[in-house]
Order: C-alpha cells, then structure tokens, then sequence
C-alpha cells in the first residue's frame, strides 16, 4: 500500500510570458487516489500534460520518476507504454463508429490484419457489465448521451490496463446515478492495484473517493494532505489564499436607478437535451455600478451574458428590462440598439478579425454611426477612431495596422474601443483581462473605473478572484447554473466566492 | 529615394503579385512572336479579360465573404441558353429576354444561398453539385443542340463597339468601378469583409452575416448569367457548353490577383490583373503554337501554384511581426 508507483519532481513549465508550472513536486503511492484541486488556471491541467507526454521532456524542466526509474516522455505513446492513461474532459470519441471499436481503438483484438469480432465483442459487453451500461457492443456512438460517452471514454482507459489512471473532472457530464457507478468502480480499480490521480473542483467527491488530496495554486504545490486529517474550510483557503497587489484603482460610482434588469433567464445545453447550462436565474444592475459575476469555469457565466445579448437564442428564455422598459432582445443588433456592448472572452474566436486594421476593427459595430447616405465617411470614421485610441492608449504605428500584429492587450484595447464607439450604456465584459500584461490590466480597470463614472455600467465575468474583489461593487457567483451567492461590496471576499463557486 | 520604397511598397501589396507575370509573359511571348503585340491582338486578349473578369470581380467579393462558387461556369451556359429560348422560341424582345435571364440569375443565387448559408454546408463541393444539376439541366432541356436565330441587334453586346471599344469592355470597367466603391466605400462593402473575416464576431457586432452573403451569393449568380448573354451574342449563338470549364481559371483569376481563400481581404483590382494574366497566357500559348492540349495542364498548374503563394502570403502576414 505504500509502495510509491509515480514521482514527479521539480516540473517547471514555462510559457511565453507566464510560468505555468514552477517546481511542482507529486508522488503517488500504489493503489491510492489522489486527488489534486485548485482554482481555474492553477496549473492542474498543465502538470497532467507533461505526464500524459503531451509535451516533449525538453520542453519542460523536472522528472518524471516510474517505480524509481526516471523516465523521460517525448509524446503520449511512451507515456501508454509506461502504463499511463488519461480520461480528458472532452471526449475524444469516434461519433460514427461503434461502442467496441470506440473502446478497443488502437488494440483491436484479432490476426493478420483481421478483426476478431467474437473476441471484440465479448470484452466490451464485460466493460460494459462494469461500467453499469446498458448498451449494445455494436451501437453507434453518435446518439448517445454525453454521460454514457464519458463512462465509455472511461472505460477506454480502463480497457487498456492502466497502472496509472487520470481523470480530468471527470464528473461534469454525469448525472448523480452515472456518479454513483463511477465512484463504485474507482473503488474497484484501487482495489486491484491501480493508482488514480482525479482532478476536481467538487471538494464533496474529493472526499468521498480520495485517499490524499493535494492542493495547486499558480503554478506552485501548496500542500498534501491524506484526507482524513484536513476539513473543507482548509483546502478552500489554501486554493485562493495570495496576495492583491494594488492595481485596482477602482471607486465607486454606483447610483440609484437600475438600467437592466433579467428575469427568469434559461438556457438550454446546446449538446445535451433537458440539460440546462443556466436555470432561471435573474439579476438586476444600477446605473454606474461593476456588477462582478465569479464562479468556476464552465458554471454557465458567458452563457449567460451571451444570452442576454442575443448571441445565443435557441430555446432561451427571458425578459430583459432596460431603464424599466421590457426589450425584445433576438440578436445582437437588437442589443447594440439598447446601448449594450459585450467584450467576449476568447479575442481571437469572436472579438477580432485579425487581417483588418484597427480602424476596420473599431468601427465595424457601429457603422451606422459614420455612414451617411450609401457611403461610409472616411473623415468621419478616421477622427472618431482615432479618438478612441489615443483614449485607450492603443500602441501602433498608426491605424491602419492589421490586428494580428497587435499584442494581446492592444487587441483587447481595440475591442473594447469596438463597443464605446456605439456610446454603450451597458458593457458586458467576459474575462476582460485574461492574458493581457499587469500594465495593460491597470490600464483596464482604470477605464472600468472613468467608465462607471460617467454612468456606463458593467457586467464582469471574471475568474480572477483579486479583479472579482476588486473591482465589483456587488457579486453574483454563478455555480451549475444557478445563483448560489450575491455578496454585497463588504462580502466580496475569496473565501465567500470560492465557497459560492462549488456549492452544488 | 522616397518614390523608390513608395514603389516597392505599391509592388509589395499582395494584390500586384500578378504585374510581374504579366510583364515577364508578355516579353516572352513578344520575342517569340510579335504579332502579339498588333492592336488586333491586344484587343482580343482585353476582350477575353473583360469576360472572365465581369464573373471575376462580383466573385472577389464572394471570397471576400468566406464564399467560394465552382458553378458560376454553369449559370454562365445556363444564362445563355435562357436568353437564347426566350428570344428564338418565345419570341420575347431582347430587353424582356434579358430581365428574364438574369431573373433566372437570381432564382441560382438564392438556391445556391439557400444551400450554403441556409442549410450551412460546405460551399466547395455544394457548388460542385449545383454545377452539375444546372449543366445537366441545360444539356437535357436544349439536347445538347445550340439555339440560334437571333436578330441583328441582339449582336450589339457581344460583337459591337463603340469608338472602337467593345461594349463588353466597357461594361467590365463600369462593373469593375461600381464594385470597387461598393467593396471600399460603403457599408455592405464593410460588411462583406467582417463577415469574411470572422463570422462570429460579425454576427456579435449587429451584422446581419446570412443576409450579406446571401446578397453576395445572388450578385456573383447574376452577373454569370448576364456573362451568359454576352457570351451568346458574341457568337449569335446560346451554346450549353461555352463556359464549361471557366470556373477554375476565374477562380484561379482571383487568386493570383491577392485575394485569399480563406476570407476577408481582396481587392478588385488584384482581380483585374489576374484575369489579365490569365488570358495574356492564353493568347500566348496560341500565339506560340502551343498544342491546345498543353492548356489544361498549365492553367492547373497555375491554379495550384496560386493557391500555394495565398497560404504563403496567409503566413507570412500571420508572423508579421
């Protein structure tokens, strides 16, 4: 029981620019689960990369060390040699071939060539016995549910006899039944010799099925304990406790009359039928007023402003009210009518078209604005944009430079000069500094801050716990799609949020 | 020293990569034969540039968009065989047998759009489709056989000029003016290019994405059909295969003159030069006494290698700094 099967010592992985990974150090013992959790961004995806082989060992420093052999993986191949094996998040399933093939990919049984399809069938309807699914070895893949395809996905892995067993929030698709039955066969799987490393923000299951419990945060080990010997309250602290540095030179500027408020807003999972992403949740926000939205990943926060602005309209269901009067909202262009601006989250996805310049950036959300007649005026748009960025500080050599030759913080910039074109009196602004330098997020949040002042308010999604804190006069904290908190200015703290983000 | 980099910089723009070809081809083809350069000869190679390019500048905005139209060839014949119909069998006059062309211009626009935008599937191989159906159903409707018996005055557009310039030239120019504004100067022209440029972040910015292609859908439609009537008043005849082939070189056309695949920029008269370079070879391999067969394989050729240079440009502008 206390034979340690996995060690790695001092990884350090660098990214451009950030240290994702810096001198971590893990062990795990033989037929144990540990669990491993820590706040979005914390560096528990990347540390599983580098076991999974996923980067080359040059491509980071430390050692992997496999029953006190170093090992060095070059890609994911060697890593399955060693036994290791993943279960991601997404589900990289085959959709149109069937649930054996699906399972038994890359070591169908069978000679010369030939598959044996006696054989391939008799070991899948075992896996399956196992897995409490209720499936045929030959059924496509395609209709099924995203809960039976992550059991499948799962017994993928276990098919191939792992001695290492990886699951990266393995849950989030699982009904509390398909729950149940993974947890019974984790069980199984420690029994017989396996050890699991399981990646979660759900503290619940991390008690329930861990032996030990380690805790990450930006990049460094913060603590192991063995389950038993720590309370709840510890693992959240030592998940959010850091330093705020004082970059937010925020104000508030919150007046009286609300301009927006949503009621009963719903919307539906875009893959998986009856589920919802948001359920009936409903908000209101005040003239001048940072309403800060905090939560984890995935809880159903983007989808939420997304909605509301008309990004996603397929079985949504709501009422907006702006300044007291109900709007129909079904598209984005009826949102910019109603003065809302939206800064999404992924720039390059959906914020910046990359081969236009910046003035062909800042202007395409309001092109009504310097049209006259047929004809857009070139004088008009020049100066107005030109404004905008000498505001904001865009640095380029001039505006005509193509997007994809800004920095990060630069393209956010412009997008954010997108929307105060229109004269917004909403921004919705998702994640509005991920990934940009600390002098462009002071940048940022000085512009939040001029901003609310001159009566725009603000919905921010953020998953920066000290931007939350800061930066908000008031916090909602959405978890599984559901309001679980709103803290007042005073309340807004890491503990309050964190406890709100996984409460289920 | 200033005008110098001010020319380099002109050359650098991806839309004058065809000017050298040009220059390099026409040299060429001069020393090897100098009948090239007899006005007669250069009439014709303007001439055989104005067809390719009237498809040639509505599709740049269609690529501009994201789009993509492999039966514009098709419409091309298709176009021809309606006007012919309506004027020999129908015996409608020639202005209501040209609305009814390109009425019918639009009516392939909008299914083509339908396909595309509508149902959102892959407009590559759904235009292949559609090129198929559309000569199929010309072929089945004529048998095969041209149609012919037009009046005199029908030949005006294909086959006269005025001050000595034929009337398609000219209605290329102005096609190609009118199109260049509205790509630069307006707000659709702005659209189109946002829409190209990233579908997403269009449709967030209030812009209605199915409508605008669906608009440019239907121009590059019409303007194959209205080639159509072109192309049956120069040879006083509405033949069901004149076209069959085209669509590859004013694809290739539009390439070479700078415009991407992939979406968002193009330009007009990138366009133009393309379409220049294409029939400037054409005439030269005649004028070489080149076998007609080598044709094919060197406009393949030049459609891959075009393709090849777009991904280069692609990538380089994508590590620009």
């Amino acid at each position: 029981m206390n034979e340690t099967v996995l060690e790695m010592r001092h990884v350090t992985k660098r990214f451009p620019g950030v240290i994702a990974l810096d001198d971590v150090n893990l062990d795990l013992r033989k037929g144990e689960i540990l669990g491993i959790c820590g706040e979005n961004g914390a560096g528990k995806s990347t540390l599983m990369k580098v076991l999974s082989g996923s980067f080359a060992s040059r491509e980071y420093e430390g050692e992997i060390v496999i029953d006190g052999k170093p090992q060095t993986f070059d890609n994911v191949a060697m890593a399955q040699s060693s036994g290791i094996e993943m279960v991601y998040q997404e589900m990289n399933m085959m959709l149109d071939s069937s649930v054996a093939e699906n399972l038994f990919v890359g070591n169908l049984p069978g000679r010369r060539g030939w598959v044996d399809y006696k054989t391939l069938y008799a070991n899948t309807r075992e896996l399956l016995k196992q897995a409490g699914l209720d499936l045929d070895p030959g059924e496509l893949v395609r209709p099924l549910n995203s809960g039976q395809m992550q059991m499948l996905s799962l017994m993928r892995a276990v098919a191939k006899k792992p001695r290492i067993l990886v699951l990266d929030e393995p849950t989030t698709a699982l009904t509390d039944s398909e729950v149940e039955i993974l947890m019974k066969l984790l069980g199984q799987l420690r029994d017989s010799g396996v050890s699991c490393i399981y990646i979660s923000h759900k503290l619940e299951e991390i008690y329930k099925l861990c032996d030990r419990v380690l805790v990450l945060r930006d990049g460094h080990t913060i603590s192991c304990y063995d389950i038993d010997k720590v309370v709840e309250a510890t693992l959240i602290e030592e998940m959010v406790g850091r330093k705020v540095e004082n970059l937010y030179p925020k104000t508030s500027h919150v007046c009286e009359e609300e301009v927006l408020r949503v009621e009963h807003l719903s919307v539906p999972h875009p893959n998986i039928r009856g589920k919802y992403i948001v359920e009936d949740i409903s908000f209101s926000l005040k003239k001048g007023e940072i309403l800060g939205i905090g939560g984890l990943v995935g809880a159903g926060r983007s989808e939420s402003l997304g909605a509301v602005f008309g990004q996603y309209t397929n079985h949504v269901k709501k009422e907006v009210y702006i300044e007291g009067q109900k709007v129909e909202i079904n598209s984005p262009k009826d949102a910019i009518a109603n003065g809302i601006g939206f800064v999404t989250e992924e720039r390059k996805r959906n914020g910046i078209i990359w081969m236009l310049s910046i003035r062909e950036n800042v202007a395409v959300a309001s092109l009504d604005k310097i049209t006259s007649g047929m004809f857009i005026d070139g004088k008009k748009e020049e100066e107005q944009v030109k404004e905008l960025s000498d505001k904001l500080r865009i640095k380029a050599p001039n505006l005509e430079t193509k997007l994809i030759q800004l920095s990060g913080g630069n393209q956010q910039k412009v997008i954010l000069a997108k929307w105060l074109l229109n004269n917004p009196k909403i921004l919705f602004m998702d994640e509005p500094t991920k990934g940009i330098d600390v002098g462009t997020k002071a940048d940022f949040y000085q512009l939040m801050s001029d901003l609310t002042k001159q009566g725009v308010s603000i919905v921010m999604v953020s998953s920066d716990m000290p931007e939350l804190i800061s930066m908000s006069d008031r916090c909602l904290v959405i978890s599984n799609g559901r309001i679980t908190a709103e803290l007042e200015k005073e309340q807004i703290n890491e503990i309050n949020v964190m406890r709100a983000a996984i409460a289920e | 020293m200033k005008n110098k980099s001010k020319m380099t910089a002109m050359f650098s723009r991806p839309e004058m990569g065809a000017v050298l070809p040009i220059i390099v081809m026409v040299v060429i083809i001069g020393m090897v034969n100098p009948n090239f350069f007899a006005v007669r000869n250069l009439v014709d190679v303007a001439r055989a540039t104005s067809y390719s390019f009237i498809i040639a500048a509505p599709l740049t905005c269609l690529f501009i968009s994201g789009g993509s139209d492999l039966s514009v060839s098709a419409v091309t014949n298709l176009g021809g065989i309606v006007c012919g119909w309506a004027m020999a069998s129908m015996g409608l006059p020639i202005p209501l047998a040209v609305l009814v062309t390109l009425a019918v211009g639009v009516v392939c626009g909008l299914i083509k759009a339908g396909i595309v935008v509508k149902l959102s599937l892959p407009p590559f191989i759904m235009t292949l489709g559609l090129q198929y159906v559309i000569n199929g159903f010309v072929l089945v409707s004529t048998n095969g056989l041209p149609i012919t018996g037009f009046s005199d005055s029908f030949k005006v557009l294909g086959q006269g000029r005025l001050a000595g310039v034929y009337w398609t030239i000219i209605i290329a120019v102005i096609e190609g003016i009118l199109i260049h504004i509205m790509l630069t100067r307006t707000k659709f022209g702005r659209q189109i290019c946002a829409v190209g440029g990233n579908q997403e972040t269009a449709k967030l910015a209030g812009i209605d994405v199915n409508k605008t292609r669906t608009i440019v859908n239907v121009l590059v439609s019409v303007l194959a059909a209205f080639c159509g009537i072109c192309m049956a008043s120069r040879f006083n005849s509405a033949q069901t295969t004149v076209a069959t082939g085209t669509e590859m070189t004013i694809m290739s056309s539009v390439i070479i003159g700078g415009t991407s695949m992939m979406g968002g920029s193009g330009t007009i008269i990138g366009s133009l030069l393309g379409c220049l370079l294409l029939a400037v070879i054409n005439n030269g391999l005649v004028l070489m006494h080149v076998s007609s067969f080598w044709q094919n394989l060197i406009f393949g050729a030049i459609l891959i290698i075009s393709i090849i240079i777009d991904k280069y440009r692609r990538e380089k502008s994508g590590s620009g700094l």
